[in-house]
């Protein structure tokens, strides 16, 4: 017989490890069509919190009317991005801008600036420490699942996360525009001679991964009480983790890896302080980078 | 009645001209081919076209509407769709899937008429693209294209690196393609072929079009059996 805490540390991982997939989709996914990182999806994760965080403020909605106004922020804020940090350097179209490093480079210090920016924006008008919650949105409530004790938090984020992986997977396969992100993400050229819009199919892109990092920014913050400006950066550490150890376009192995990291942070807290249980995350990325620098599945897999 | 027109196309890279004024006319429902060898500007032509270039001087008018410097996307949506070259499928999607994505708009209506066409696409709607031979690829490319009832199909190059009798079988489906209405715009480097299936021909030296006609004619004038024709294999 397993120890029930085990049990209860290996629930808390995969949900924590959920978390982790939903923002290294957007990663992987915009990755896919465009090439670069967008070191601006922390802030997209910050944004779904304090999306949730206002609206419960103002007029104390229903938990699924936050959740879903979250993802509305989140839907609006890639597609903000995109116009303003990434747009703008696709005018050069010229073999010679294509081929560029400067290219990607500059793509890179945009979000990066757009990251700093909006992090910095909400610190002058919430200020920088943890924002109160109302005690009725928590989502903490111990659940009792057999032998094991979770919180209602872990079963909803898990939850909605499953939902959002398999909505995800239903668009990437049936739908047009999802035919089309992975048509991008497979090959730009190849898109442009089938009449595929690749400006309009990137846009859509960043929505639907912002919409998802949104959705993983709200939920861990009325899971641990803890909105504050700079809450993105960790995770979106971790998610890029995962993305790396996925083989960067794999959204399988994004998923995957996710878990994983999430699981063995939850066990190790087990045997470590839990200060170091970042330390988990970067060790896989060392592991990852000197073991297998094309991901822990190999390459030549599908992109997104 | 000219479906396709070019006047005066002009098409730069940078600091160097790879068009130097191009015009070249594709009547309706015929098929016109583009002869050159390597690096003469074939390629490039085809992608203005295809608006993936854009042009510095002159016009491109299909069915009387101006595209030149119009995105890809619209250019597709009027009808005007091509197989380009080194194919540009979709390696890691199923057959089924890039031709559903060839069809846009259009929807998977023209599958049926896809598969009598390319019996052997039917076979493989499953499987990965990329896992398809090279033939089968370059059938999946032109496939991808006619998706959309298309007017004029641009075939860049679709013999490259295929097999003989897999050329001959490319060569037997454009003029299948083109009795069912489509007319044909096809750049070649297998001149022989080109000019037993074509109308008309163009031949272009250098980012001009230099020479000009039927193809029949083309086929006898001696400039172009020295060049193109004496003694090459081009497979």
């Amino acid at each position: 017989m397993i120890d029930p805490y085990y049990l209860q540390q290996l629930a808390i991982g995969l949900s924590l490890g959920m978390t982790y997939a939903l923002m290294a989709i957007g990663f992987t996914l915009i990755f896919g069509v465009l090439n670069v990182v967008n070191f601006a999806h922390g802030e997209v994760y910050t944004i779904g919190a304090f999306a949730g965080l206002v609206a419960i403020t103002a007029f104390a909605p229903p938990f699924l009317a936050v959740l879903f106004l979250a993802l509305a922020a989140g839907a609006a804020a890639g597609f903000s991005l995109e116009r303003i940090a990434f747009r703008p350097f696709r005018r050069f179209t010229d073999e010679a801008s294509l081929k560029s490093r400067a290219m990607r480079e500059s793509t890179l210090l945009s979000s990066l600036a757009v990251s700093i920016v909006v992090r910095e924006a909400l610190e002058i008008v919430f200020g920088s420490e943890m924002q109160p919650l109302p005690f009725e949105y928590m989502i903490n409530a111990p659940v009792q699942a057999g032998p094991v004790t979770l919180a209602t938090g872990d079963l909803i984020i898990f939850g909605v996360a499953a939902a959002m992986l398999a909505g995800l997977q239903y668009m990437l396969k049936r739908t047009r525009i999802g035919l089309s992100i992975r048509a991008v993400s497979n090959n730009p050229l190849g898109a442009r001679y089938v009449g595929i819009n690749t400006d309009r199919t990137i846009v859509m892109t960043f929505v639907v991964g912002s919409t998802m990092g949104a959705a993983a920014g709200i939920l861990v913050g009325l899971y641990y009480g803890a909105i504050f400006p700079a809450m993105g950066f960790i995770p979106g550490v971790k998610a890029f983790v995962a993305m790396v150890m996925g083989g960067l376009s794999s959204i399988p192995g994004a998923v995957i890896s996710a878990l994983i990291l999430g699981v063995s942070e939850s066990m190790a807290t087990t045997f470590l302080a839990s200060g170091w249980a970042d330390m988990v995350a970067y060790g896989f990325l060392i592991l990852t980078l000197v073991f297998f620098p094309s991901g822990l599945f190999g390459a030549g897999r599908e992109r997104v | 009645m000219s479906l396709l027109s070019i006047r005066d196309l002009c098409v730069a890279m940078g600091p160097q001209e790879i068009l130097r004024g191009v015009s070249l006319d594709v009547p309706d429902g015929s098929i016109v081919a583009v002869l050159g060898s390597n690096g003469v500007g074939k390629t490039t032509l085809m992608r203005t076209i295809s608006g993936i270039y854009r042009g510095r001087q002159g016009s491109i008018s299909f069915a009387g509407q101006p595209i030149l410097n119009l995105p890809a996307h619209r250019i597709v949506a009027l009808g005007l769709c091509q197989a380009p070259e080194g194919r540009q499928i979709f390696s890691n999607m199923s057959v089924r899937e890039n031709l559903v994505l060839g069809a846009g708009d259009a929807g998977p209506g023209e599958l049926d008429r896809i598969y009598t066409l390319f019996p052997v696409l039917a076979e493989r709607l499953r499987q990965n693209a990329g896992s398809l031979s090279g033939g089968e690829q370059q059938m999946l490319c032109i496939a991808r294209a006619l998706m959309r009832r298309p007017r004029l199909l641009l075939l860049d190059e679709p013999s490259l690196g295929l097999a003989p009798k897999l050329v001959a079988l490319i060569f037997d489906l454009v003029r299948r393609i083109r009795a069912e209405g489509v007319s044909i715009l096809i750049v070649e480097q297998n001149a022989r072929a080109a000019l037993r299936i074509a109308d008309h021909a163009a031949v272009m030296e250098d980012g001009r079009i230099v020479l000009a006609g039927k193809a029949a004619e083309l086929r006898d004038d001696p400039r172009i059996a020295e060049a193109y024709l004496g003694g090459h294999v081009h497979g």
